[in-house]
């Protein structure tokens, strides 16, 4: 009979944070969101807010870009294949912890 | 959420992914339901209006006010845009845009060319007349554009809502004649329409405050 696989792959630690995920799971179903929409959805401070978002550029996972709104500066971010790919593989392995029986 | 990086459990991870999409998604519906609202009102009023004035005159020539009705409705809601909660695009939101900009230019075109190929049936045949029954097409095509809507937006209860409207529409335009007809599209307005809007903008304010 085959043994049960029991190890796993471990969460990636960039997206297993709360902000941090609740920034990647607005970004994954839109195009591209705003710095005050993204504030707004997720209820953060601004500087809170903009030190994850930094980290997440800083992996690769999304792209920011800084442009203007008239005479306001907006910042753009939006999901890279790279981060849509972690994101996909972290809903992956958080399904197969899920699937472990409760002792 | 604050910079404190909590012990994320596999649950929570899994409700803050869901619970997130979930009120992005809401947002998105929140700014469908509102040009529903006025373009349902719209409808419902100019429909009524039209009636009363080709009940009156006897005249159907009042059925043009259906482009004035377009330009006010359009202009509002380009007002609209800009004092609402910007909510980013994505796949629904556009799939919903251009659905209803299609609808549009088929019923605009679809009412000039009927013009046209009147006056050119006219000068050929001064007899000559043709009947389409617009009411139905437009509903029809109305009903239609609501499904995809609701469906897009996984919404049944704006589903149900398109689907009663567009049956209802349909046994009166099949039923009813002249001006009364266009009282189809105060159903369509209302039921098609406001209520939908309504039914997606309470949706999106209640997971508001549940989030």
């Amino acid at each position: 009979m085959e043994e049960k696989q029991t190890t796993f792959k471990p969460l990636d630690p960039l997206l297993h944070s709360e902000l941090r995920l609740a920034v990647m799971s607005i970004l994954i179903g839109v195009d591209e969101a705003d710095f005050v929409y993204i504030k707004s959805q997720t209820g953060a401070t601004a500087g809170n807010l903009s030190v994850q978002i930094d980290k997440l550029s800083a992996a690769g996972y999304i792209e920011v870009e800084k442009t203007f709104k008239g005479k306001k500066t907006c910042t753009l971010c939006r999901i890279t294949d790279k981060g849509r790919n972690a994101f996909a593989e972290y809903v992956e392995t958080l399904k197969q912890y899920l699937q472990i029986p409760k002792v | 959420m604050e910079t404190i990086e909590k012990n994320l459990t596999t649950e929570n991870s899994l409700k803050i992914i869901a619970e997130t999409m979930e009120r992005s998604r809401m947002t998105i519906a929140k700014n469908t339901g509102k040009p529903l609202i006025l373009w349902g009102c719209m409808v419902a009023v100019t429909s009524v209006v039209i009636y009363f004035l080709w009940s009156k005159t006897g005249s159907p020539v009042w059925n043009l006010l259906w482009f004035a009705m377009t330009a006010i409705s359009v202009v509002c809601n380009i007002v609209m845009d800009k004092n609402k909660e910007k909510a980013p695009s994505n796949e629904i939101s556009r799939i919903i845009g251009k659905t209803w900009m299609w609808f549009g230019i088929f019923t605009t075109g679809l009412y000039l060319m009927i013009w046209v190929a009147y006056f050119i049936l006219r000068a050929c045949n001064p007899e000559a007349s043709i009947h389409v029954d617009l009411t139905l097409v437009i509903s029809l095509m109305m009903g239609l554009c609501g499904v995809i809507s609701g469906v897009v937006m996984k919404m049944k209860s704006v589903v149900a809502c398109l689907v009663l409207a567009t049956a209802l529409s349909v046994v009166v335009a099949l039923v009813v004649n002249g001006p009364a007809q266009i009282l189809v599209f105060a159903i369509l307005g209302v039921l098609g329409l406001v209520i939908p809007g309504i039914i997606l903008q309470n949706k999106a304010k209640n997971s508001q405050i549940s989030a």
